[in-house]
């Protein structure tokens, strides 16, 4: 029983990690991130399964998982009020080619990130975005004028 | 519209795509069952009591009835003397020690000993009224798969005053 607990507790535990830490932040992937990440991950194995070798633990955690990954996704789809909390809301960054630089700033993004952002659009420069959306995986999606 | 995109529209859902979907439901409620099944301690390591009175004594076992590869575990033997045992004798079967890291036993018995193949220990007198309580903290061998008997006895000397029959699950 405890195991399955464990795994539900550490579930709800990187869900609210991962909307406190913001979706900027995990969308790149930086050398830094990267070992964080596995660190994290080794912790959290310690953490779920702590002792246990066995197949069956195995089995259970990553049961456990899948059916939380289900669910959870089903909650966003199902319930319009909940997908705010589980998946978050995309942000405007730039409306009608005006740069929302408040929104820019609560989601510690950059004038100079959002440029870069617009470069891998391959968009030349800022002044021919009409909008730019930051989305809920972290990537930035763009409207240009000419669209 | 490119083909690409028009031929992938123009193909009508096959009988495969509700089959799959299907077959993920049913992934997904086996999913839901092995997890209840595991909230219900079906797979360890919840702790059961199993208990066995006779005029002189009673005896309570406290232990997980399923335990999995490499957890810790403890099983608590607790013995409430209604007379007074001069030499009480714990015989447990096979089952507690194979493939099992016995970590501490305490109180540790005065003596140990071998009786067709169960170890037996033993302790000093224990007055009418008197509680012993024995707590054994082992960890599960992983090769350590499939049933043990993980009963006991409590003798007084050689005279068998209460015993205790279960099993322990060891899963893979």
């Amino acid at each position: 029983m405890d195991l399955v607990l464990r795994t539900i507790f550490v579930f709800f535990l990187i869900l609210l990690i991962t909307r406190a830490v913001g979706r900027r932040e995990l969308s790149t992937m930086e050398p830094f991130d990267l070992i964080l990440l596995v660190v994290i991950g080794d912790l959290v194995q310690q953490g779920v399964t702590q002792s246990d070798y066995s197949l069956t633990g195995a089995t259970m955690v990553i049961v456990t998982v899948a059916l939380l990954t289900v669910a959870t996704a089903w909650l966003s789809f199902r319930f319009r009020r909940v997908r705010p909390l589980l998946e978050g809301e995309p942000v405007i960054l730039v409306a009608d080619g005006r740069i929302l630089e408040r929104n820019l700033r609560r989601q510690r993004m950059t004038v100079d990130e959002l440029g870069a952002e617009a470069r891998l659009a391959q968009i030349g420069s800022l002044a021919d975005v009409r909008y730019a959306v930051l989305e809920t995986s972290g990537k930035v999606s763009f409207l240009t004028g000419s669209s | 519209m490119t083909s690409l995109f028009t031929d992938v529209a123009a193909v009508p859902e096959s009988r495969g795509a509700t089959a799959g979907l299907w077959a993920r439901r049913a992934v997904i409620t086996i999913f839901a069952v092995v997890a209840a099944l595991g909230l219900l301690d079906v797979f360890g390591q919840g702790t059961t009591q199993t208990t066995a009175g006779t005029p002189a004594a009673v005896v309570h076992l406290t232990a997980p009835a399923a335990v999995r590869g490499g957890l810790f575990f403890q099983s608590r033997i607790e013995i409430r003397a209604l007379r007074a045992l001069e030499h009480p004798r714990l015989v447990l079967d096979e089952g507690w020690v194979e493939g099992m890291q016995v970590n501490s036993i305490e109180p540790a018995p005065v003596g140990e000993a071998n009786r067709d193949g169960r170890v037996v220990l033993s302790y000093d007198r224990v007055d009418a009224g008197e509680r012993l309580v024995v707590r054994l903290q082992f960890e599960v061998n992983p090769t350590n798969v499939g049933h043990r008997s993980y009963g006991l006895e409590l003798d007084d000397a050689d005279t068998r005053v209460a015993a205790i029959h279960r099993q322990i699950t060891v899963f893979p």
